[in-house]
């Protein structure tokens, strides 16, 4: 009955504070009704519904860091939001840009190294083993962010995001001959997360010069003119960095809205033309080393590299080098139809200055803004908050344009990503792209692995979501930032972007996915569902590898079906849950205890089961 | 995006329907009666008779179609090497078609291309030549003073993919023309859970109607099926079917959370019938090959066939295949990918004689352009005008229809590098389609905005590829 007091006590407060539209100033926490029933409802020892209300409480704070951890890492267990909450927002943003970054080509390297060893051991010849390829991109990538959260690690969380969120608007993909070269995949995410807190002019640089960019979009061995031969440079590059890195198809204003000419019209910022005349810059561009010889070298492998060396023999992990002779001489005019770059006999100097010339446009700093913000924070950001953020892309502070760093802390700073106002807004929030969910979910609990092994290829999971890193189908990502569903998304003229790959089937498959992690029926071990797995064990490769869910930190909750759906709720749904689906957990749960007297089923069973239909609920799957 | 578009579509629906039926409603009512005796190609009533499917095979990334389709006659034959230099396929090695309505002109398709050679051969597929995205008809030098509207975002995959599943060039919309055909016909069908359009390249715009999205299939799990519902005599899994149907059964006020529990929520009820009707489906044993693409025309066949079951007169199958993008290393790529293209196509066709559905099944293809015919040394890039084939009994075959261009540079429709201007806008060709599949002729302008630009809804179809 007391419970029910606070219930209603709060009701009314709540009610009272959004009639009069107050902005709250203190950390009550996500979603203030839901949270604060949740509270007061739990009889946990720590927190009452008062003080959550007046701020002093734990919970709100909790409840907020781990919305906070959910947009700026790939996800964290209740001792790291914690914390993140006793550290401060800022000071914590401050501390992760002094965090080195955990790259991905040394760690796939000593990943492919151990295989390497194992199949020779069983004695397979060198020369059957397979180099690296996705696979080992995969092993890598799941191996650091699994461990990037323990104390002797690194801690790169928030690099580890961001660069996840570059990856899907710089994007290569693993659908093409890239996947057959895990090099290239460790080494362009490593491009990635190097310049995650440095300049995107740097960035948009080393991507046009990087081999695997070079590769996926073909301005590699891209050869100038040759009128008699009807050959002339390769449009595709010069497109997609004009259309998707850098400043996109129309002109836009700082807020992301477009500039719109006397008759209502959009206005392109290129032509056809200004593509074949971009694409002028971006040839001459070839391998930047041929690998050394196998052991039984052949007499015709390459010495050195040269322009049309075939990518076979590139050293996938260098920058590409440009032959001037293979560069197209003479001016370029730029879209803006004034700047013209002529920089003879220095074909690298003109890609430079055309990055720089794109960089500088002043639609790139709203472009690539609202595209951060709806990697990291929300699918429809006002007019406002991209123009907030286009201004730090703008300028840091201190005069200098394209710091990253200045323009993820002001994401994530921003009051529309932090105010606890906007999360009763209807419209609020963005559909947590999959392997946000999966990554999520294991790192709010625990894993087993014998030997620290994450080696995780993920194969089910992308085919059945559609979505991993390095895996779009094609160079417009997974999905576009102007996606918008049929149904009340399109009719309120939203855009939900991650929607574009839930149907049908991917929908369907990711329960089955969370069903299958959940599965609490043990093996011989004593364990169940795996999490992870990788194909080398099928393969008769003796490193076990193989990741298993352990429950036993919420289980300790089980004992009360009210503390456990919170401590749920709190850790991965930063007790936004509405009631309709805690009243589904809560009957759930009950049905449970009536049903069995079994303490495996009163406990784990009871908790897992919760677990999968929390990580299924639309209330979870919405980031607010 | 934005309401604009759809408000012009009713706008200009609207007023086709009253040019065709008067200015009253009595007139209107009249009229529509009076068409019911006219031709297909000439009526404002929906048609449900018989039993018809078609599938777009959308190959995207835009597949270098004048290398599909060669001219094989002399002049025409040099002009193309010429153009294509280093890319040119030998005229040796190309296959010979027995084309009856281009005369003096001789073709050839891609060495790839053996079934799809018999088939066009037998009069049961035919191409339709230099067909794009125009918003209005247009010469070279219209395109050069931009005298006459062109498509926005020329060039553009994303631009020109949605040209051709919106069927409307002129501004951005988000929804796709055999969207409004479900819109349209869904009442055809009985059965309320699967949508009229089933995909396998997941969401897509061609398939996104005003009130209907697709259903997505998978190549490797087909029968979909949610695994916290599988039922044994047990409380246990009872209790989890029961939970899954609470959960789906709330309502949320975040438009976000709605969206996704409909997504699941429509999932679930269509899972159920149409892995009922894949278990219940002919297994086409030792006919199809195993690939992504042929395992789609295999499930597309499965579930024609099993359209009774279903309670479904009308499907439209979408089968992505994807890849064409080929800037570099064309030939190999386009030997490889058209060799499984034709083999999916031969066997579809198969499987449907074998089930006796052949007469109510046309397959259309579409790709966003055609690719320049000049080349970037081993790969050739964005274009515009493009060569497309459509394939089954009820096509009038063996004849290429539409302008097949001069491919000669600097030729009358050249506007560099080897970008042809369209002379057949795709509206035309989807027009055909559309009436086969019973969408009354007063709504082709629902679905085709411009499409009398090109063509005046009247007593002739608007190509003659169809029989009907």
């Amino acid at each position: 009955m007391m419970q029910n007091k606070y219930y209603i006590l709060f009701f009314f407060i709540a009610c009272f504070g959004i009639v009069n539209a107050q902005p709250y100033t203190d950390f009550i926490g996500a979603g203030h009704t839901r949270n604060v029933t949740v509270t007061a409802s739990s009889g946990l020892g720590q927190s009452t519904a008062t003080k959550t209300i007046n701020g002093s409480g734990l919970d709100g704070k909790f409840m907020d860091a781990s919305r906070f951890v959910a947009q700026a890492t790939l996800g964290a267990d209740s001792t790291y939001i914690a914390s993140v909450m006793n550290m401060g927002y800022e000071n914590w943003i401050n501390d992760q840009f002094t965090k080195p970054a955990s790259y991905m080509l040394p760690q796939m390297n000593s990943i492919s190294a151990e295989l390497k060893a194992a199949r020779l051991s069983l004695g397979q010849l060198e020369e059957d083993i397979r180099s690296p390829n996705w696979y080992d991109f995969n092993f890598a990538w799941w191996q650091i962010n699994m461990t990037n959260q323990q104390s002797n690690k690194n801690n790169d969380l928030l690099r580890q995001r961001v660069a996840m969120a570059l990856s899907e608007i710089l994007v290569v993909s693993r659908n093409s001959s890239l996947g057959d070269w895990g090099e290239a995949m460790s080494k362009y995410y490593d491009i990635l997360l190097e310049h995650s807190f440095g300049n995107y002019k740097d960035l948009l640089k080393d991507v046009s010069k990087s081999f695997s960019m070079g590769y996926y979009l073909s301005h590699l061995n891209n050869p100038k003119t040759n009128l008699a031969e009807n050959i002339r440079p390769d449009e595709n590059y010069a497109r997609e960095i004009m259309q998707l890195f850098s400043i996109g198809l129309y002109r836009l204003n700082q807020d992301g809205s477009q500039v719109l000419d006397a008759n209502g019209f959009p206005i392109p910022t290129y032509d056809n033309d200004d593509i074949k005349e971009m694409a002028k810059i971006f040839t001459g561009l070839y391998g930047g080393a041929v690998m050394p010889c196998p052991p039984d070298c052949p007499s015709w492998w390459p010495q050195a590299t040269y322009f049309g060396l075939d990518p076979y023999f590139i050293v996938k992990t260098v920058p590409m080098n440009m032959d001037n002779n293979n560069h197209e001489p003479g001016p370029k005019t730029m879209p803006d139809g004034l700047t013209v770059i002529n920089i003879p006999n220095n074909g690298m100097a003109e890609i430079d200055a055309a990055v720089n010339y794109l960089f500088n446009d002043s639609n790139t700093a709203p472009f690539i803004s609202l595209r951060l913000i709806q990697r990291l924070v929300k699918s429809n950001p006002s007019p406002a908050y991209i123009s907030r953020i286009a201004g730090k892309f703008a300028d840091n502070g201190s005069g200098v344009r394209g710091d990253l760093k200045a323009v993820v802390k002001a994401i994530l700073m921003d009051e529309e990503a932090r105010s606890t106002e906007y999360l009763s807004d209807y419209s609020n929030g963005a559909l947590r792209a999959p392997t946000l969910r999966y990554t999520q979910f294991c790192k709010a609990n625990q894993l087993d692995s014998d030997l620290g092994r994450y080696w995780n290829v993920a194969i089910d999971f992308s085919r059945g979501t559609l979505h991993t890193p390095l895996n779009s189908p094609t160079v417009f990502n997974f999905y576009t930032p102007d996606y918008a569903p049929n149904g009340p998304i399109k009719d309120a003229k939203l855009v939900a972007p991650e929607f574009k790959i839930l149907n049908s089937s991917s929908s369907v498959n990711y329960l089955n996915l969370v069903h299958w992690w959940i599965n609490p029926w043990n093996n011989s071990q004593g364990e169940s569902g795996t999490l992870m797995y990788n194909w080398e064990e099928y393969n008769g490769i003796p490193l076990d590898s193989t990741v298993y869910l352990v429950t036993s930190k919420f289980e300790t909750f089980a004992g009360d079906n009210e503390k456990l759906i919170y401590e749920l709720n709190k850790v991965l749904a930063h007790g936004q849950l509405t009631d309709a689906t805690l009243n589904v957990l809560r009957g759930l749960a009950s049905e449970i205890d009536t049903n069995s007297s079994d303490p495996v089923y009163r406990i784990r069973h009871k908790t897992r089961l919760l677990l999968y239909f929390l990580m299924i609920a639309p209330d979870y799957n919405i980031l607010k | 995006m934005s309401t604009y578009n759809i408000s012009r579509r009713k706008f200009i629906g609207q007023a086709g329907c009253a040019a065709l039926g008067g200015t009253t409603l009595l007139s209107s009512l009249l009229n529509v009666k009076a068409m019911n005796a006219m031709a297909r190609n000439n009526s404002s009533v929906l048609s449900c008779a018989g039993s018809k499917a078609l599938v777009c095979l959308f190959n995207s990334g835009g597949l270098d179609s004048f290398n599909m389709l060669v001219p094989t006659t002399t002049s025409e034959y040099n002009a193309y090497a010429a153009a294509r230099s280093n890319l040119a396929l030998p005229v040796n090695t190309l296959r010979p078609i027995n084309v009856t309505n281009t005369p003096g002109r001789t073709f050839g398709i891609h060495p790839s291309m053996v079934k799809i050679q018999s088939l066009f051969n037998q009069g049961k597929a035919a191409f339709v030549a230099n067909v794009g995205s125009l918003v209005a008809p247009m010469t070279k030098d219209e395109y050069y003073n931009e005298t006459v509207t062109a498509p926005i975002g020329l060039f553009s995959h994303s631009d020109q993919q949605m040209h051709w599943q919106t069927g409307f060039a002129s501004k951005r919309d988000s929804v796709g023309w055999a969207g409004r055909i479900s819109d349209l016909l869904t009442s055809c069908n009985t059965n309320l859970n699967v949508p009229l359009n089933i995909s396998f390249g997941g969401s897509n715009l061609l398939q996104t109607g005003v009130n209907s999205v697709e259903y997505t299939i998978n190549t490797w799990n087909p029968k979909g099926g949610i695994d916290s519902d599988e039922q044994y005599n047990w409380w246990y899994t009872t209790m989890k079917k029961n939970t899954l149907t609470n959960m789906l059964d709330a309502t949320y006020t975040s438009i976000f959370e709605q969206t996704y529990k409909n997504t699941l929520k429509k999932s679930r009820a269509a899972i159920a019938d149409v892995s009922a009707a894949l278990t219940a489906a002919p297994q086409f044993n030792g006919v199809f090959s195993s690939n992504y693409l042929s395992d789609a025309f295999k499930i597309t066949a499965q579930l024609i066939a099993t359209q009774g079951t279903l309670g479904m007169s009308r499907q439209i199958f979408f089968i992505d295949y994807g890849g064409w993008d080929h800037h570099d290393e064309l030939l190999a790529n386009q030997t490889e990918m058209l060799g499984m293209l034709d083999s999916a196509i031969g066997e579809f066709q198969t499987a449907l004689n074998s089930i006796n559905k052949a007469d109510d099944v046309v397959t259309f293809s579409l790709s966003e352009f055609s690719r320049t015919l000049t080349s970037n040394g081993n790969g050739t890039d964005h274009a515009w005008g493009a060569n497309v084939m459509v394939i089954g009994n009820p096509v009038i075959g063996q004849k290429i229809y539409g302008d097949y261009p001069s491919l000669a540079l600097n030729g009358p429709l050249e506007v560099g590098g080897g970008v042809l201007i369209p002379t057949t806008a795709a509206e035309e060709y989807f027009a055909e389609i559309a009436l086969w599949f019973g969408v009354p002729s007063s709504n082709l302008l629902d679905l085709y905005p411009n499409l009398p630009n090109f063509y005046s809804v009247g007593a002739t179809h608007p190509m003659g590829f169809l029989n009907f």
